[in-house]
């Protein structure tokens, strides 16, 4: 028996499907470039391109686990790659930091800083209902109230927003992405071009089934989760995307012919971050050699594209004045980190054995809640941390930074990335400025 | 101190005096088995663990080839080492060697003491450590405590030393156990037993040789980083001598609760016979001191055979022969008291009579006269001698009334006054039987409780008397009676005796009337007269040979 409200989903996503264009639809071409340039129907960021209608269904094996109740705003990368594929903001930004439309067609520059973005004519949500300028402002409303309040309707499809202060990118930022609640409260409903249809056999909660909206040339999504030390198993399982950074299993793939490893891009970096003025000075010791200490695919930290790490400008943003919260005397002399970051605990040891903080220094780990309190409240000798390389707003990001940050110290140490292991002849695969890949129908 | 008191401390004394020189004999001979007996462990433990500890050494020694060869054939670790390729291998090398041979320590040193590859702490690559392997090589048997660095804290381990030659250098494997608590529980099973692990820089506790048996060995000891040389770690064996004191504790309990048991047993025991002896003794002491030559009618009757019968049989006689000295004594002051009052009413009596015979002579010799005037005249004359004569003889008669004081008057219990009576006359009796029928409910009488009690006893011992020692029974009755409408008291004394003759009866309350040999007489008078004088009354039924019946009413008190 199909619940009364997936019954009604399902006839709403009937009557959309009867006046959704048709798969073959391009794209409209993106508008004039408030930001770095023009989204080309260029290769420069994609990973595959096999034929979408060339495979019904296609096995995405993630690492973490995905939470309904987190959509559309991810914390993990899985729940990143899972929410890309279910939801769209207005924009897109591809690896290369171009701008490419997504649920709006077009924009442009108004009077007084104020842009005015253009809905798709087909944006549609899953029920069938059309997405309306009013739609987004009710769904930017429960993420961002002053955005939203400062935002006005221009028309049924139109509406004016202020120019932000920082580059363009917010509006690809996940948190601006255009939903609205289901009955029951499970999923949001979405614009994207899948929608979640439930567990997997026999109600296994370790597994989800996304299928593409009607007359979309996508495949079916079945999304299993596995272990962290469990990529090789998944492999072996038949996994058709697997995105990691085991050493492990890129040098287990490597030696399986019908994967390709797509490196994606760095788009993490660890830091070390120490309360005070008084760095605790990682640059005078052998820093180079830390890249040898993570166990994944990692270099010696470089600046962002914008020449410098948006965590080194935070003065732009309006955040707690600077505060030391105890003073340097009370600190302990532990490096701290989340012991469920194998790369975190790798750098942490190799810090203490280059002697950071000192003789007699020690790495310790903790749980995520007591390494979120300990962050905190800043009474650890240091913390490393794992930092998104690219935001798509670095003063809401810097808001996921303790208070005190802005009186400490933060010096990056390592960037990472993941590899994308991905079986030949998977569908069109492009990697976004996130570095998260997205599914897209040819 | 009392006899009592004096009996149960030679009972305390005779019996604690062994117990406690028992108890303390034997603590004593328990304390000394028993650490000599922990000693032997301690000794032995000791031993085990020198055996264990070079077995343990052996069992890494063994490992550490065994690792040397491996490292030896794999081509890919010599690239890596000698031609500084693949690094990620290189450093994950020791990890992955230590946990495959069981190690808890695996470091990899080159030549100079750098730091290769780390198992316990994989990210210290490239340190510089020379010292430890230089250390290692120079103790004893090769085997020493080595200090580990690990990125959370340094632990321990027992670590021997190994190397191998790639090309031209040579690599240095320090490999280990660790010794931590689980390893030092290992050492020993038995709770009792502490083994403790003392580094040169701890500050162990002085060993309580009171408290505890101590034993130590000594290892060679490497401290984490530029430690100059070796230095001893002791490892310590305690047994802790607390079951002894519990055992101590649990025979001193035994002992105080058999110390208490037999006390209480002791004192119970030298109670009772405390009582055995001394209660007689009391008694005897108690009748004696009621004898004076007022209460001469205390018995002494005992029929034990030991010192106490012969003591009671003593007192009794010489009760009894104070009792005959005594009623010889009153029957001579009652002789001579009656023979002074006798005297004494003669004279006074005559005193008063004189005139008036004098004048009655007077009166006479008047009548012999003629006619009747000289009469007339010499009574007339004569009138105030015969008034001043009779006021005498009247105020003599008062003198002599108050010469005798009025009995108080109290509430008195008729039936314990009875028993009383009873338990007296009973106990010097001993010529009938005595039988009482005591009416419940009785009214209280107010009279003085002595008067009643002689009332009784003159009409108990009456009626005894009268059975002249043939087989007879005084029965003695109370009842509750009424007298228009006022309660009395009647008191009945039967007996079965020989009764007396009308005219014995009429002379019973004479003064100085009596058929009995020996009898004063005054018996009944003075009976009569402290009825009367209580308010009461008194009857008599009696007839010859069927005994008689005195019957004593009381006014009672109405409640």
């Amino acid at each position: 028996m199909i619940p009364l409200h997936r019954q009604a989903l399902f006839f709403g996503l009937l009557v959309a499907a009867c006046h959704a264009p048709g798969p073959g639809v391009p794209l409209p071409a993106p508008p004039a470039p408030p930001a770095p340039g023009v989204a080309a129907s260029d290769t420069a960021c994609t990973i595959t391109a096999g034929r979408a209608a060339g495979r019904d269904t296609v096995t995405i094996a993630l690492t973490e686990p995905v939470d309904a109740s987190h959509a559309p705003v991810p914390r993990n990368d899985a729940e990143r790659w899972v929410f890309g594929q279910l939801y769209e903001t207005l924009m897109r930004v591809d690896c290369q930091g171009r701008v490419l439309a997504g649920l709006a067609k077009s924009w442009e520059q108004g009077a007084r800083d104020r842009w005015t973005f253009t809905l798709r004519d087909d944006a549609r949500f899953w029920d069938g209902a059309p997405v309306t300028a009013r739609d987004v402002l009710a769904a930017w409303r429960l993420r961002d109230s002053v955005l939203a309040q400062a935002s006005a309707i221009v028309s049924d499809r139109v509406l004016s927003v202020p120019a932000p202060a920082t580059p363009f990118q917010p509006f690809a930022d996940p948190r601006l992405a255009v939903t609205k609640p289901a009955p029951g409260g499970s999923w949001p409903i979405g614009t994207g071009g899948h929608w979640v249809t439930g567990g997997g056999e026999r109600g296994a909660a370790d597994m989800l089934w996304a299928a593409p909206l009607p007359k979309v040339a996508l495949p079916v999504l079945r999304l299993t989760m596995v272990a962290p030390n469990g990529a090789r198993d998944a492999l072996d399982e038949g996994a058709d995307l697997l995105v990691t950074d085991d050493a492990a299993a890129l040098e287990y793939a490597a030696a399986r012919p019908e994967y390709v490893d797509a490196p994606l891009g760095w788009t993490r970096t660890y830091v070390l971050l120490s309360p005070g003025r008084d760095p605790p000075g990682v640059a005078a010791l052998r820093i180079e050699s830390l890249r040898q200490a993570v166990h994944g695919d990692a270099r010696s930290a470089e600046e962002s594209d914008g020449g410098h790490a948006w965590f080194t400008e935070l003065g732009q943003c309006d955040l707690l004045p600077a505060r030391d919260p105890i003073g340097a005397q009370a600190r302990r002399h532990r490096v701290v980190y989340n012991q469920t970051d194998r790369s975190a605990a790798d750098l942490a040891a190799r810090l203490v054995a280059l002697g950071v903080l000192g003789r007699g220094a020690v790495a310790t780990g903790l749980a995520p809640t007591p390494f979120e309190a300990a962050l905190r409240a800043g009474t650890e000798g240091a913390y490393v941390l794992r930092l998104r390389r690219r935001v798509f707003d670095f003063c809401r990001a810097a808001l996921e930074l303790p208070p005190w940050s802005s009186a400490g110290t933060i010096e990056p140490l390592v960037d990472v990335r993941s590899h994308a292991l991905v079986r030949r002849g998977f569908p069109r695969l492009t990697v976004d400025w996130s570095g998260t890949t997205r599914l897209l129908p040819r | 101190m009392t006899l009592r008191a004096r009996i149960l401390l030679g009972f305390g004394v005779v019996v604690l005096v062994p117990l406690l020189v028992f108890g303390l004999r034997v603590r004593t001979e328990m304390a000394s088995r028993l650490t000599a007996e922990y000693e032997r462990r301690v000794a032995a433990l000791v031993a085990v663990i020198r055996a264990d500890l070079e077995q343990q050494s052996a069992g890494i020694a063994s490992r550490l080839a065994a690792l040397t060869g491996a490292m030896a054939a794999d081509n890919r670790f010599r690239i890596a080492a000698l031609q500084g390729g693949d690094r990620a291998y290189l450093l994950d090398y020791a990890g992955n060697a230590m946990h495959l041979a069981g190690l808890s320590m695996l470091q990899i040193q080159d030549d100079q003491g750098r730091v290769v590859s780390s198992g316990h702490f994989r990210n210290e690559y490239d340190r510089l450590e020379p010292a430890q392997p230089r250390l290692l090589a120079a103790a004893p048997g090769g085997m020493a405590l080595v200090q580990a660095r690990t990125p959370e804290a340094p632990f321990l381990a027992l670590a021997r030393l190994d190397s191998l030659r790639l090309g031209r250098r040579r690599f240095t494997l320090i490999g280990g156990v660790a010794v931590d608590s689980g390893f030092r529980a290992r050492l020993t099973r038995d709770p009792e037993l502490l083994v403790s692990l003392a580094l040169p820089t701890d500050t162990l506790p002085a060993a309580d040789s009171a408290g505890q048996v101590v034993s130590e060995l000594t290892v060679p000891f490497v401290a984490e980083g530029e430690s100059a040389e070796l230095q001893p770690a002791r490892i310590v064996v305690r047994h802790s001598l607390a079951s002894l004191g519990a055992l101590r504790r649990g025979v001193n309990l035994a002992f105080l609760a058999a110390v208490a048991v037999t006390v209480a047993i002791a004192l119970v025991l030298g109670g009772a016979i405390s009582v055995r002896i001394s209660r007689p003794l009391a008694q005897l002491a108690q009748r004696t001191s009621e004898i004076d030559m007022d209460r001469l009618d205390v018995a002494f009757h005992s029929e034990r055979r030991d010192e106490v019968g012969a003591l009671t049989r003593l007192l009794g006689a010489m009760t009894d022969r104070l009792r005959t000295g005594a009623a010889k004594l009153r029957e001579a002051e009652r002789r001579i008291a009656m023979g002074d009052l006798a005297r004494q009413v003669n004279h006074d009596i005559k005193n008063g009579l004189i005139p008036i015979r004098n004048v009655f002579r007077h009166l006479l010799e008047a009548a012999r006269g003629e006619g009747p005037d000289p009469l007339a005249a010499a009574l007339r004359d004569r009138q105030g001698t015969i008034e001043s004569s009779i006021s005498y003889l009247e105020n003599l008669a008062t003198n002599y009334a108050r010469l005798y004081p009025p009995p108080a008057r109290e509430l008195c219990a008729v039936n314990e006054v009875v028993l009383e009576t009873i338990r007296r006359v009973g106990e010097v009796a001993g010529r009938g039987e005595l039988r009482i029928e005591l009416a419940d409910g009785l009214p209280a009488v107010r009279t003085d409780p002595l008067v009643l009690r002689r009332i009784l006893e003159n009409l108990i011992g009456n009626a005894l008397d009268s059975l002249e020692s043939r087989p007879g029974a005084v029965t003695i009755l109370t009842a509750r009676g009424a007298d228009g409408g006022r309660p009395i008291v009647r008191i009945t004394v039967a007996d079965t005796g020989k009764g007396m003759t009308g005219e014995e009866l009429n002379r019973a309350f004479d003064d100085f009337y009596t058929t009995k040999p020996g009898g004063t007489g005054l018996g009944l008078s003075i009976v009569r007269r402290l009825v009367l004088d209580a308010n009461g009354a008194l009857r008599v039924e009696t007839a010859p040979g069927a005994g008689s019946r005195f019957i004593v009413e009381l006014p009672g008190e109405t409640a």
